[in-house]
C-alpha cells in the first residue's frame, strides 16, 4: 500500500515524552517524524488569549486559552455543559477524572506546574513492601540515572542540600542543574507552621529556569501564571523543543489526527493512518512507531485500532490497554486566615510536603502529598469582595485582605492500580466520527480510608498552624491532571502492555513511553517519571533500530 | 629598526646571562617574569583576545569562532603556544609582527578582523608581556580550527598588502604631553588594546576605518555600533564619567543603554575585568574626545519615548483563538511578547533588572538596527552582578518564539511609534538583512563579478602607486 510519509521512526504526540525521544533519535541519526493532532500555535496568542479571559475564567479553567480546534477536541470547562462534551466519564468519582490535557503541538506541559518530583525506591515496590498494587519491572537504581538525564534535558532547579531534596539523602549521580527558586512571604509561613506538626514542606524541584536562562530559555521572572501558560518560557515545556526538533532536520506535522494504527505480518506495525482538517486520511510508515500521548489518548488509539490479529485492539492480548486508570485524587481546603500569609510570589507552585507520602501504613491506606497554592488570591478577592457589595475604599481594604489572608491547601492522594477503572470506547463520536474516551473511575476504599483516618485530619491541622477562622473541604475528589495507567509496564505480557523500556509486548516496533506505562502512581507529580521513562524508552529505540 | 635592533641587542645580553638557566626571556629583571606574565594577562583581557579566539564551548584561545564579516565569514586562529596548531614557534618578533602588522610568521598577511590596525598601538614593553603570557602561561590546545576562505579576490592575502601601506599605522603609541597622565592612558587603551574603533569607527569603500569620522558608530553585522564621541545629541556627551564607568563595568544603564552583541561580550570577557583607574581613564579620554554630530539627529537616542499603554482598549474585546496565522497587530505581538517582562507601560522592572523601552538607545536611535537585532538576538552577557538574558525572538533556529519577518516588523514598529523614536520605520527587508548577519559589503558584491574583481585588483595596485608617492613626498 502507498504512502503518504515515511521516516525511521514516527513520533504520535508532541508532549514532553515525545518530544525527548524524537531528540535522542535525531541525535542518534535517524530520521524522525512526529504527529500531533492539534494545532501549532504562538505562545504570544496563547499568553493573549488567556489575558483577554474574562476574570472569571482565568483561575482554574486552565484550558480555555487553548479553544480545541473541531478536529482534535480535549475537555473544555467554561460552562457545565461543554465540561460533558469529550470525556465521557462515569463511575462513583467520575468527577475526579476530568483531566485537562491540551491537544496542541507541544502537549499538556503547556500549562503543567513544572514540579519534578522523583520516585522514592519504596514507591516503586508496593506489592513487595506492603502487599498492595504493582511493583515495577526494575529498580530506583535503574532509573535514577535517567531521572538525571530528564532534569539536565528540560533544565530543573533544585536545592543542593540532601536533607532538602526527595527522596532526602539518596544517591544522585548528579547535582540539579540550578539552584532552587527562592520561596515567596506564603511559603515561608507554610513551610514554619508545617514544621511545627512535623510536615516537611520542602522546595520542589521545577522545571523552570532560576536566576540564569538554559537551553534559550530566560530566567523566571515571577509572572505567576505558569498554569495556565508561563508567557516567557522560563518554564520548559514542549513547546520550546519544536524549534530545536526542526533545527536537528525533525519533520513535525500539526492537524494530524492519528485514528489507526496498521498491523501487518507477524503482527509488527507497519503504519499509522491520521485524518487532516479536511477529513482526507493519510498512511504513515516507519520502521518504528511511538505513540506518545499519554494515559487517556494513547489506549484510545490502540483500542480504536483493532483487527483481525489483534481483536481487542492493538497491544492488547493482556486485555490490560485502558485499565488501571490512575491520577491522584484531590481534595481542596479553602481557607481564611487571621493573618496575611500573602501567597502569589514567585511560581504558582512551588513547595511541597511529601514526608506524607511514605510508611507503613500504606499496606492499609494511600500516603499523600500535601502543599499550598501559590498563586495570586487577588482575582478571587476581588471577586468575592464585589459579590459582598462593597465600594469606595471598604471594597479596597477587603480585596486587600481576601488577596493576602485566604489560601487553598491541597492534599493529592496515591490510588492503587485497579483493573475496573478503565477506559473504553465511548458510542459517542467526535467531529472525525472518532470515538470518544468514556472512563469509569473509583477512587477506592484505600484513598477513602486515608481521606477519613489521615489526610483530612492533617489538613485540619495544618489549616490551624496557620490560624484558619474558615475552612471548607471540596465536596467530592478532584482530578490533578497527572495521568497514570492504561498501557502498564511489567515483565509478564499476560498481565501487562508494556515491557520495562515501554515497548509493547505484542509489537517489536511500538513503544508506548510515558504516564501511561507506569504500574503505580504515588502521591506526587508524574512528569519527571514519565521524562525518564521517554528517555529509557529512547535509549532502547536507537539501540534497536541500530543493531537491528 | 632602530627598536627591533634594540630588541636584538636585548635578547642576546639576556641569552648571555641566562643562558646557564637555559632559560632564554627578554630583559626582564631577575623574579620579575611573574608579574610580566600577570600584565600580559591584563593586556589580553583588556585586548579581548579570548572573545575571537574562543569557540563557544571551545578550550581558551584554541580559535575557531566563526566571526560574520562583510566579505564572508572568517574563523579565528588557534593562538595557544601549540607548536603545530597555534603560535608555538613564534618568536616574539614573530608574535609582534603578527598583532601589530597583521603578518603571520610564514609572512602571509592577517585579514584587519584581527584588529591588528588597533594593536599596533602597544608598546614594546606591552607586547613583551603578552607574548610572555601567550607562551608560557597557556597550555597548548592541538587542534585544527576550521580554514578560513573567503571568496575570490578576498582569498588573495597578498591584497592586504596594499591595504595595510594605506590604511595601517604602523606608529606605536606615543603620549601627548599637553594631556593628563590619566587621559595618555586612555587615550592608549581606546586606541589599543580596547580597539573600540574596530566596531564603532565607520567604514570606507575598502573597509578601512575613517579616521575623521572615529568612534561616531558603524554596523557590525546584524548590529550596530552607535556614535561614542562626547557630542550630546548624537553621542553620549550627556553621559557622565561614572555613568561611563558604570557602564563598562555593567553593560547597563538604566534609562540609557544595554550592552548586546560584541559589546556585550566586550564588558563580560574585558571592560568588567579593567581596574577601575583604567576604566577611569577610558572614561576621561572618551568623554572628552572630538565630537562628531549626525546632522539627521535632533535629539539625544537616550531621552526619547514615555509610558504608554493601550491594554484599556484591548482586553476582552480579543477572540479566543486557536491560530496564530492571521496577521496579528502590533499592540498584540507587543502583549504577548514584552510586556510579561518590559511591564505593560514599556516602563521595565523596579530593581533595573529589564530596562525600559523609552529612554533607551535600542528603541530611540534614528537607526533601528539594534532594535531589530536584539528582538532577533536577544541579549546574553554575564558579569560579576549576574547575567543579563533576553532570548531571541527567532534569529536563532533553535529559538523557543520564533517570529517572523512580517511579525518582527509589526512589533518594532509599534514600540518605535509608542517608545522610541516615531519616525523611524523598519521594513522586512531590513529583518531579513538581520537574519542573514547584518549588511554584505559593497565590495563583496562588486567582486563577484570577475570584471569587477580585476577592477578591485587595479584598484589596490592604484592605491599601492599613490601612497607610495605620498611617503615620497612626506
Amino acid at each position: 500500500m502507498a504512502s503518504d510519509y515515511n521516516a525511521d521512526v514516527v513520533i504520535v504526540g508532541t508532549g514532553v515524552v515525545g518530544c525527548l525521544i524524537a531528540e535522542q533519535a535525531l541525535e542518534a541519526g535517524l530520521s524522525v517524524l512526529m504527529l500531533e493532532a492539534g494545532p501549532r500555535v504562538d505562545r504570544w496568542r496563547i499568553v493573549e488569549n488567556f489575558r483577554n479571559l474574562p476574570p472569571s475564567l482565568r483561575l482554574f479553567h486552565w484550558n480555555a486559552p487553548y479553544p480545541a480546534t473541531p478536529w482534535a477536541p480535549h475537555l473544555e470547562t467554561r460552562t457545565a455543559k461543554e465540561q460533558e462534551q469529550y470525556l465521557q466519564l462515569e463511575g462513583p468519582n467520575a468527577r475526579a477524572y476530568l483531566q485537562g490535557y491540551v491537544r496542541y503541538a507541544g502537549g499538556a506541559t503547556w500549562h503543567w506546574a513544572g514540579i519534578c518530583w522523583r520516585l522514592t525506591p519504596e514507591d516503586m515496590r508496593l506489592k513487595s513492601l506492603y502487599g498492595v498494587g504493582r511493583d515495577w519491572p526494575f529498580s530506583h537504581d535503574v532509573i535514577e540515572p535517567y531521572y538525571t538525564r530528564a532534569e539536565y534535558a528540560i533544565g530543573v532547579s533544585g536545592p543542593s542540600d540532601p536533607t532538602l531534596q526527595w527522596p532526602p539523602n539518596a544517591k544522585r549521580s548528579k547535582p540539579y542543574p540550578m539552584g532552587p527558586i527562592p520561596f515567596g512571604p506564603g511559603e515561608h509561613r507554610f513551610t514554619e507552621a508545617a514544621a511545627r506538626i512535623g510536615m516537611i514542606n520542602l522546595p520542589a524541584p521545577q522545571a523552570r529556569n532560576s536566576g540564569v536562562s538554559y537551553g534559550g530559555r530566560p530566567p523566571c521572572c515571577g509572572n505567576n501564571n505558569c498554569f495556565p501558560v508561563c508567557p516567557i518560557a522560563a518554564k520548559y515545556d514542549a513547546a520550546t523543543a519544536l524549534p530545536k526538533i526542526e533545527a536537528k532536520g525533525g519533520k513535525i506535522l500539526a492537524n494530524a489526527v492519528v485514528y489507526r494504527i496498521e498491523t501487518g505480518e507477524k503482527n509488527s506495525i507497519e503504519a499509522v493512518h491520521f485524518f487532516d482538517p479536511d477529513k482526507r486520511s493519510h498512511r504513515v510508515t516507519a520502521k518504528l512507531f511511538v505513540i506518545a500521548c499519554n494515559g487517556i489518548e494513547t489506549p484510545k488509539l490502540l483500542l480504536l485500532s483493532k483487527d483481525e490479529r489483534n481483536p481487542n485492539g492493538v497491544a492488547n492480548s493482556s486485555d490490560q490497554v485502558g485499565r488501571n486508570m490512575m491520577d491522584q485524587p484531590k481534595l481542596t481546603a479553602e481557607l481564611e486566615l487571621q493573618e496575611p500569609l500573602w501567597t502569589g510570589v514567585g511560581p504558582v507552585q512551588s513547595s511541597s510536603i511529601l514526608n506524607t507520602t511514605q510508611g507503613e501504613f500504606r499496606s492499609r491506606y494511600a500516603g499523600a502529598m500535601f502543599r499550598m497554592e501559590n498563586f495570586a488570591r487577588s482575582p478571587l478577592g476581588a471577586a468575592a469582595a464585589l459579590k459582598k457589595g462593597l465600594v469606595g475604599r471598604a471594597l479596597d481594604v477587603e480585596i486587600r485582605r481576601l488577596s493576602a489572608c485566604t489560601a487553598r491547601l491541597t492534599v493529592e492522594h496515591e490510588i492503587l492500580p485497579s483493573t475496573n477503572n478503565r477506559l473504553t470506547l465511548s458510542s459517542q463520536k467526535d467531529w472525525l466520527g472518532i470515538n470518544k474516551p468514556n472512563i469509569h473511575y473509583d477512587v477506592g476504599d484505600y484513598v477513602r480510608q486515608s481521606a477519613k483516618e489521615y489526610t483530612v485530619p492533617r489538613l485540619q491541622q495544618l489549616a490551624a498552624e496557620l490560624g484558619a477562622t474558615k475552612f471548607q473541604l471540596s465536596p467530592e475528589f478532584l482530578n490533578s491532571d497527572h495521568i497514570m495507567g492504561g498501557c502498564v509496564m511489567g515483565a509478564e505480557p499476560a498481565t501487562a502492555v508494556v515491557d520495562a523500556d515501554c515497548r509493547a509486548h505484542d509489537h517489536p516496533n511500538l513503544f508506548l513511553p510515558g504516564g501511561g506505562a507506569m504500574p503505580s502512581a504515588t502521591a506526587s507529580n508524574s512528569t519527571l517519571t514519565m521524562t525518564a521513562l521517554a528517555l529509557k524508552a529512547a535509549d532502547a529505540i536507537t539501540n534497536q533500530l541500530r543493531h537491528g | 629598526m632602530g627598536n627591533s635592533s634594540h630588541r636584538l641587542g636585548a635578547l642576546l645580553i639576556c641569552f648571555a646571562v641566562t643562558a646557564a638557566a637555559g632559560i632564554c626571556q627578554a630583559a626582564d629583571p631577575p623574579g620579575q617574569t611573574a608579574a610580566v606574565i600577570k600584565r600580559g594577562e591584563y593586556l589580553a583581557t583588556a585586548g579581548d583576545c579570548g572573545a575571537c579566539h574562543t569557540a563557544p564551548g571551545g578550550k581558551p584561545f584554541a580559535g575557531g569562532l566563526p566571526i560574520g564579516t562583510p566579505l564572508g565569514t572568517i574563523y579565528s586562529t588557534n593562538i595557544t603556544p601549540s607548536a603545530d596548531f597555534g603560535i608555538g614557534r613564534y618568536t616574539e618578533e614573530e608574535f609582534s609582527r603578527a598583532i601589530r602588522r597583521g603578518v603571520r610568521r610564514d609572512g602571509a598577511n592577517l585579514y584587519p578582523a584581527m584588529p591588528y590596525t588597533s594593536y599596533s598601538k602597544f608598546t614594546e614593553e606591552d607586547t613583551h608581556a603578552l607574548y610572555l603570557y601567550f607562551a608560557q602561561a597557556i597550555k597548548p590546545v592541538e587542534q585544527r580550527p576550521p580554514p578560513t576562505q573567503l571568496p575570490f579576490p578576498m582569498n588573495i592575502r597578498a591584497s592586504m598588502i596594499g591595504w595595510n601601506l594605506l590604511f595601517l599605522d604602523s606608529a606605536t603609541f606615543a603620549p601627548d604631553p599637553h594631556q593628563s597622565a590619566e587621559w595618555n592612558r586612555g587615550a592608549y587603551l581606546v586606541q589599543g588594546a580596547a580597539h573600540c574603533s574596530t566596531c564603532h569607527t565607520p567604514r570606507g569603500f575598502l573597509m578601512q576605518e575613517e579616521a575623521g569620522r572615529a568612534l561616531s558608530g558603524a554596523q557590525v553585522g546584524p548590529w550596530y555600533a552607535p556614535n561614542i564621541t562626547s557630542d550630546p545629541i548624537s553621542g553620549i556627551g550627556s553621559w557622565t564619567k561614572e555613568d561611563l564607568v558604570a557602564y563598562l563595568r555593567t553593560g547597563h544603564l538604566s534609562g540609557r543603554a544595554q550592552a548586546a552583541g560584541s559589546m556585550g561580550e566586550a564588558v563580560e570577557h574585558s571592560f568588567q575585568h579593567l581596574a577601575a583607574a583604567d576604566l577611569e581613564a577610558i572614561a576621561t579620554y572618551v568623554k572628552i574626545m572630538r565630537a562628531v554630530r549626525d546632522p539627521a539627529d535632533q535629539v539625544s537616542r537616550f531621552s526619547v519615548g514615555k509610558k504608554f499603554s493601550e491594554l484599556a482598549e484591548l482586553r476582552g474585546r480579543a477572540a479566543i483563538k486557536s491560530d496564530s496565522e492571521s496577521a496579528p497587530s502590533g499592540a498584540e505581538l507587543f502583549q504577548g511578547n514584552c510586556t510579561s517582562c518590559h511591564s505593560a507601560e514599556g516602563q521595565g522592572s523596579k530593581d533595573g533588572y529589564y530596562p525600559s523601552l523609552f529612554w533607551n538607545s535600542a528603541t530611540g536611535a534614528k537607526s533601528a538596527t539594534n532594535l531589530i537585532a536584539a528582538i532577533l538576538y536577544g541579549v546574553n552577557r554575564t558579569t560579576s552582578g549576574g547575567q543579563a538574558f533576553m532570548p531571541g525572538f527567532g534569529g536563532r533556529p533553535t529559538d523557543a518564539n520564533a517570529l517572523s519577518d512580517r511579525n518582527i516588523v509589526a512589533l518594532g514598529n509599534y514600540v518605535l511609534t509608542h517608545y522610541g523614536s516615531a519616525d523611524t520605520t523598519i521594513t522586512e527587508q531590513q529583518v531579513a538583512e538581520a537574519r542573514r548577519g547584518g549588511p554584505s559589503s559593497p565590495l563583496l558584491a562588486l567582486a563577484r563579478g570577475s570584471m569587477a574583481a580585476a577592477a578591485v585588483v587595479v584598484f589596490l595596485s592604484v592605491a599601492f602607486f599613490i601612497v607610495r608617492r605620498r611617503r615620497v613626498s612626506a
